[in-house]
C-alpha cells in the first residue's frame, strides 16, 4: 500500500485488520493442512491395496490419503533419514515390527497408549500382533503403533507338481511314503531333493537368504526356532549359549544343506528373487512372506498352494512379518488429528473386513481370522490363520539395525562357505554381546 | 591431433611463477581469489570443525539430544571386537581393491597405449570411442552391469554357456566373486584414464632416443626397459596417484553391486554410509570420518609433494 | 608386431565396447526378452518370442520412460532428469565463474601462499563425500535445504570450484601476457583487460571447464544420494532406488534411461577430446 494511503488509516484499526487476516489464513492452512496425510509404507502389493481403501476414507471425510511406497531394500535408511529433518515429509510411517523401540525411544513415533485403547477394541486384536507391533517395551502396555498389516512367512508350492500321478508314484517308492505337503524339516528337504532338477531347469527350494536388509534374518528364523534355539533371553539380554546353541547350530547346517537344492544364486535371495525363482514356474517350493501370495495367486491360479513353515520334533514357529501405524511426532497437529482419525476408521470391523478382501491386506483381526469364511475365502488364507499362532519376532530394541547386520553378515558367511556354521554363530553371539552391551541392556 | 604431437609431458606451468605486476594491487588481486577461498574454506573447515567434535559424542541422525562420550567412539573404531564395524577391515579392503585395480588399469592402460601409439586412420575416433567408459556415472552404470553379471539372465554367463560352461559350471558372480565383480567393473571404467596418461607419456619421449638407439643396435626389449619405461615413469606416477585417490573414495560401485552391508566388498566410504545413514550414528561414524581424514590428508600431501618434484624435476632438465 | 597390436586393440574395443552395445540392445527389448535365458543379441523385426538369439525391437521402453516403476510416486525419470539438468547448470556456471576468477587472480599476481592455496584446493578433491557430508546435512536440515535443488546446487559449485581453478588456471597460464600488458600501458584497468581481454582468449577454456564440471556434477551420487533423497532426486540416486523393486528392475526402462542420461556425457566427450587428458588429470598434466 502506498504510504500516503497507509498513514490516513488510523492505525488500531490496521493492526485489528491484520490480526483478523492473519487468523484466517492460519485457520485456512490449518484447514488446508488437515486436508490430506501422507503414509510411507514399502513398495508391494498391500500398500496398492491401502491407497485403494483408502480412497473410501476419502470419499468420506474428504482427507486425501497418499501412499508413498519405497522398495524394501532402502525403506528403512530413508525413514530414519527423514526423521532428522525438522519436519517429516510423512504423517504416518507403516514401519516395520523391528523398527518400534528406535522409534519409540527416540521420541520418533507418537505415544498411543492412551488414545488406542479408546479408539480401538484391543480385545478384537491379536495378541501377537498387538505384542510385536504396536507395544514397546514388550509386556509394557505402551503403544507407539496401531496394527496395519499382519503377516507371516510361509511357503508356496507347485500343487499341480505334487498332484501329478507319475510324480507321486516315483516319490512313493523313493522314500517309500506319499507325496504330501511336509510338516517336518526333513520332508521338506526330501522333496526339495525330489524335485531338484537343474537339468531341466527345475528346482526343489528357493530360501530367502538376501542379505540387504533382513531376508536372511526371517528366512533362517524358522529353523532356529524350530531346532530349539533362540535370539537370547529377553529379560536379560543374555545371548550366549542361544544363539550358538547345538540346536541352532543344527538349524543353521540344515538351512545351508538345503540351499544345494535351489536356483543359481540361491545363497541370496530376497523376497523378490524367492518370488521370481517360483513364479517364473522353476521351482517347487518358495519361502515368503504371506503379503506376497496374493500375487502369485493370481498369476498362477490351480498351479499354486500354500502351507506352513514345517518345523521339528513338535516345534513350530515362523517369522512374524508386519508392519502397524505409526505416526510421526514432526509433524503438524492437524495432521496429526487427521492421521488418528485415519487409524480409527482403518481399524474399525467393517473396514477390516473390506481390507481383507484388498490384495494382500492382512488383517489383526482375531475374529475375523478365526472364522471359517476367511479361511475358505482365498487359497493361503488357511494357512495364514495358521501361521500367525505361531509367529515370533526378532529383536525390537532400538540397536536392532545393528543386530541385524551383525546376523547377516555372519549367518551369510556360513551359507557362503567361508565359516563353519558353529564358529559363524560363536562369533555372532560376541558380537549380539557387544552390540547390546554398548547399547547398555546387557550388563 | 593432441595426442600424437611431441611435447614436455608436464608444462610446468600449473604452478605460480612470480610474474605479472605487483604494484600494490592488494586488494584487487584478493578480490580475485578471495570469494572462493573464503568458501572453499568454509566449506571444508567447518565440516572438519563439526567432524572432530562429534567424534566425543553419540548424536543420532535422527537429530536429538545427544551426550559426550569421551574416546568410547574411538576406542570402538579401534577396537579388536568381533564385529565387523571394524575400520581395520574397511581400510584392508579399500586397499586391496586401490592396489589391485590401479595396478590392472595401470597394467592393461600401458599396454594399450603401446599399441595405439603409432598412428593409424581413425586413431582418433577409436581414442575417444575407447574414452567414453571413464566418463559415465559409475552409480548408474553399475546398476547395468547388475544385469551383466545375472546368474541365469546376464549376458557373461549366457557367453560363457556358447563357450560351453553348462548351467552349473557358471560362476555365480554377485553372491561368490562379488570383490571380483566390483574390479571388473572399476577396470573397465578407468583403463581409459591409464591408456590416455600413458600414451602422453610415450609421446613424450622424443623421438631421437629411439633413433639413437636403433643406431646403437639396442634390443626391444632393452629398449623398453632403459628408454620408454623411465622417461614414462614420473608421469605414470601421476596417474596412479591421481587413481588411487579417487579408488580410495570408492563408494558408486559399491553400493551399486553388492550394498553396503557386505564385508567382503565394504570400502571406507561404504563403512561410514552404513554406520551413518544405517544405523544411525552420528557419533560415531564422526569418529571414523576423522581416522579417514589424516589418512586423506597424507594422501594429499605425498600428492603435493610428488607434483613438486616433477615441477622441479621438469625446471632441472629445462 | 602388427598383428600383435591390431589383436590386441580389437580384443580390448570389443570387450570394452559390449557393455555399452548391450545396454543399447536392452533398451530396444521387450519387457520379456530382457530376462531372457538365452543370449538374445540380434534385434529382427517380426522376431517371435521363444527364439534362441533374436528379438523384435521396439521403442517401448523410451516410450514409458516417463512412468514411475514404483506406483504411489509422483515423479517419474524426466522430472529427475530435469533437476539433474538444471542442478548441473546452474553449479557449473558459478564454478567456472568463481574459478575464472579466482584462476586470474593466481595466474597474473603474486599471492602470498600461492602454492599452499592451490593445493589446499586440490586438496579439497581428495575428500571422500561421505566423510563430509553429516555436517553437510546437518547444516542443511538448519535451513530446510536438504531435498531442495538450491542445496544441492550450492554444495556442487563449492565441489567443482577446485576443479574450475586448477583447469582454468591451465589455460590462462597459456594465454601471452603481451596482451594484458599492452592494455594495461594503454591505460586500461586490470578488470577491464579482464573482462575484455582474457575472458574472450579464455572462451574455448572456460567451455572444457564447463564440460568437466558438468560431468562430474551430472555423475555424482554419493552426496546427492545423502542429501536429496526424497525430492529434487537427481538421476543417479533415482536409478539407485529402483534395486530392491518387487516386481524386479524393468531392465528396458533402465537401459533406456541410463542411454539417454548417458548421451549428453558421450556428445560432451567427443567435443572436448582434445582437452580429455588436461580435464580428467585436474589440470596437472597438459599436452
Amino acid at each position: 500500500m502506498p504510504f500516503s494511503l497507509l498513514s490516513r488509516i488510523p492505525f488500531a484499526a490496521a493492526c485489528r485488520r491484520l490480526a483478523l487476516a492473519c487468523c484466517l489464513a492460519w485457520t485456512a492452512s490449518a484447514v488446508t493442512a488437515a486436508e490430506s496425510i501422507t503414509i510411507w509404507w514399502a513398495q508391494w502389493a498391500p500398500a496398492e491395496g491401502l491407497q485403494e481403501l483408502s480412497q473410501e476414507f476419502t470419499a468420506e471425510t474428504g482427507i486425501a490419503v497418499q501412499v508413498h511406497q519405497i522398495p524394501w531394500a532402502n525403506f528403512q535408511d530413508q525413514v530414519f533419514l527423514d526423521f532428522g529433518n525438522k519436519q517429516t515429509s510423512f504423517d504416518i510411517v507403516v514401519g516395520d515390527s523391528q523398527w518400534i523401540g528406535r522409534g519409540a525411544s527416540k521420541g520418533l513415533y507418537m505415544d498411543l497408549s492412551d488414545w488406542l485403547p479408546k479408539a480401538v477394541n484391543l480385545d478384537t486384536i491379536l495378541p501377537q500382533a498387538l505384542t510385536y507391533l504396536c507395544e514397546y517395551p514388550t509386556g509394557s502396555k505402551k503403544y507407539y503403533a496401531a496394527p496395519c498389516e499382519t503377516d507371516a512367512v510361509g511357503f508356496a508350492y507347485r500343487k499341480d507338481w505334487f498332484a501329478d500321478p507319475a510324480e507321486r508314484a516315483a516319490f512313493t517308492a523313493k522314500f517309500g511314503r506319499d507325496l504330501e505337503v511336509p510338516t517336518t524339516w526333513s520332508e521338506f528337504r526330501d522333496i526339495a531333493a525330489f524335485f531338484h532338477r537343474p537339468a531341466d531347469n527345475r528346482y526343489g527350494c528357493a530360501l530367502l537368504t538376501g542379505r540387504g536388509y533382513d531376508s536372511l534374518v526371517m528366512g533362517y528364523q524358522n529353523f532356529l526356532w524350530a531346532f530349539g534355539g533362540s535370539w537370547g533371553n529377553g529379560t536379560t539380554y543374555a545371548v550366549a549359549g542361544h544363539i550358538n546353541s547345538p540346536g541352532a547350530v543344527t538349524a543353521l547346517t540344515t538351512m545351508k544343506g538345503l540351499l544345494a537344492y535351489g536356483p543359481n544364486g540361491a545363497g541370496n535371495f530376497d523376497y523378490g528373487n524367492c518370488l521370481e525363482s517360483f513364479t517364473n514356474g522353476s521351482t517347487a517350493m518358495a519361502m515368503d512372506y504371506f503379503a506376497f501370495f496374493p500375487g502369485i495367486s493370481k498369476a498362477m491360479g490351480e498351479q499354486a498352494g500354500f502351507f506352513v513353515v514345517p518345523g521339528h520334533q513338535g516345534k513350530r514357529m515362523a517369522s512374524l512379518g508386519g508392519q502397524g501405524f505409526s505416526i510421526s511426532t514432526k509433524t503438524v497437529p492437524a495432521k496429526q488429528a487427521a492421521a488418528k482419525q485415519f487409524i480409527a476408521w482403518f481399524s474399525s470391523e467393517a473396514v477390516q473386513k473390506k481390507w481383507i478382501t484388498k490384495d494382500a491386506g492382512f488383517t489383526a483381526h482375531a475374529g475375523i481370522l478365526a472364522s471359517p469364511a476367511f479361511r475358505e475365502a482365498t487359497p493361503y488364507n488357511a494357512a495364514f490363520a495358521d501361521s500367525v499362532s505361531i509367529m515370533q519376532d526378532f529383536w525390537n530394541v532400538p540397536v536392532y539395525n545393528e543386530l541385524l547386520a551383525a546376523a547377516t553378515q555372519y549367518l551369510g558367511e556360513a551359507l557362503d562357505g567361508s565359516l563353519e556354521p558353529q564358529a559363524a554363530l560363536n562369533a555372532l553371539a560376541e558380537a549380539h554381546e557387544n552390540i547390546l552391551t554398548e547399547a547398555g541392556l546387557l550388563k | 591431433m593432441p595426442i600424437g604431437s611431441p611435447s614436455p609431458a608436464l608444462s610446468g606451468s600449473s604452478l605460480p611463477h612470480p610474474r605479472g605486476p605487483t604494484s600494490g594491487s592488494g586488494w584487487l588481486k584478493w578480490s580475485f581469489v578471495g570469494p572462493t577461498l573464503l568458501v572453499l574454506i568454509a566449506f571444508n573447515a567447518y565440516p572438519l570443525v563439526y567432524t572432530v567434535i562429534h567424534a566425543f559424542t553419540d548424536a543420532d541422525i535422527t537429530g536429538g539430544a545427544w551426550s559426550w562420550v569421551g574416546f568410547d567412539n574411538f576406542a570402538q573404531v579401534f577396537s579388536n571386537r568381533t564385529f565387523a564395524a571394524k575400520y581395520g577391515a574397511a581400510m584392508r579392503t579399500t586397499g586391496l581393491f586401490v592396489v589391485l585395480a590401479v595396478g590392472i588399469q595401470l597394467t592393461l592402460g600401458f599396454i594399450l597405449a603401446l599399441a595405439l601409439k603409432k598412428p593409424f586412420r581413425g586413431k582418433t575416433a577409436l581414442l575417444t570411442l575407447l574414452l567414453v567408459p571413464m566418463m559415465l556415472s559409475p552409480a548408474v552404470m553399475g546398476l547395468f552391469w547388475n544385469l551383466i553379471f545375472e546368474g541365469s539372465y546376464g549376458p557373461l554367463n549366457q557367453v560363457l554357456a556358447l563357450f560351453g560352461l553348462d548351467h552349473n559350471q557358471q560362476p555365480v558372480w554377485r553372491t561368490d566373486h562379488r570383490f571380483l565383480c566390483l574390479l571388473i567393473v572399476d577396470v573397465w571404467m578407468w583403463t581409459p584414464f591409464m591408456m590416455l596418461v600413458s600414451l602422453a607419456g610415450l609421446n613424450a619421449i622424443p623421438g631421437s632416443l629411439y633413433e639413437a638407439a636403433e643406431i646403437d643396435r639396442a634390443s626391444s626389449w632393452r629398449v623398453f626397459t632403459r628408454i620408454t619405461l623411465p622417461l614414462c615413469a614420473p608421469l605414470l606416477g601421476l596417474a596412479v596417484l591421481l587413481r588411487a585417490t579417487d579408488a580410495l573414495k570408492q563408494f558408486d560401485l559399491v553400493m551399486a553391486i553388492t550394498g553396503p552391508n557386505q564385508a567382503d566388498t565394504r570400502t571406507v566410504s561404504a563403512l561410514l554410509y552404513q554406520i551413518i545413514f544405517g544405523n544411525g550414528k552420528v557419533g560415531l561414524g564422526s569418529a571414523y570420518a576423522c581416522v579417514v581424514l589424516v589418512v586423506v590428508i597424507a594422501m594429499a600431501t605425498l600428492f603435493t609433494r610428488y607434483l613438486d618434484w616433477m615441477q622441479a624435476r621438469q625446471g632441472r632438465a629445462g | 608386431m602388427n598383428w600383435l597390436r591390431t589383436t590386441v586393440l580389437v580384443l580390448y574395443t570389443v570387450i570394452a565396447c559390449a557393455p555399452l552395445v548391450w545396454l543399447g540392445l536392452t533398451s530396444l527389448k521387450p519387457p520379456a526378452d530382457a530376462t531372457s535365458l538365452t543370449l538374445k543379441a540380434i534385434p529382427l523385426p517380426g522376431a517371435e518370442p521363444d527364439s534362441v538369439h533374436t528379438f523384435a525391437p521396439t521403442f517401448a521402453a523410451y516410450a514409458s520412460l516417463g512412468t514411475p516403476p514404483v506406483s504411489g510416486v509422483q515423479s517419474g525419470f524426466w522430472q529427475h532428469c530435469l533437476t539433474s539438468v538444471i542442478i548441473g547448470l546452474v553449479s557449473t556456471a558459478a564454478a567456472v565463474a568463481l574459478g575464472t576468477c579466482t584462476a586470474y587472480g593466481f595466474s597474473r599476481f603474486r599471492i602470498a601462499g600461492a602454492k599452499d592455496w592451490l593445493f589446499f584446493i586440490l586438496s579439497t578433491r581428495f575428500l571422500p563425500p561421505l566423510a563430509v557430508v553429516t555436517p553437510i546435512l546437518i547444516m542443511y536440515r538448519h535451513v530446510d535445504m536438504q531435498n531442495s535443488h538450491i542445496g544441492l546446487m550450492l554444495l556442487y559449485t563449492v565441489f567443482n570450484l577446485s576443479l574450475a581453478v586448477w583447469l582454468m588456471k591451465g589455460f590462462i597460464d597459456d594465454i601471452p601476457k603481451a596482451f594484458e600488458e599492452a592494455a594495461l600501458i594503454d591505460g586500461y584497468s586490470r578488470v577491464h583487460a579482464f573482462f575484455h581481454i582474457i575472458i574472450p582468449q579464455a572462451r574455448t577454456g572456460m567451455a572444457v571447464t564447463a564440460v568437466f564440471c558438468l560431468i562430474a556434477a551430472w555423475n555424482e551420487y554419493g552426496f546427492a544420494l545423502s542429501l536429496n533423497p526424497y525430492e529434487a532426486k537427481t538421476v543417479p540416486v533415482y536409478f539407485a532406488g529402483l534395486q530392491g523393486n518387487i516386481n524386479g528392475i524393468p531392465w528396458p526402462q533402465v537401459a533406456a534411461g541410463a542411454l539417454v542420461f548417458v548421451a549428453p556425457i558421450m556428445v560432451f566427450t567427443v567435443l572436448v577430446r582434445r582437452h580429455l587428458l588436461r580435464g580428467v588429470t585436474f589440470g596437472t598434466i597438459k599436452q
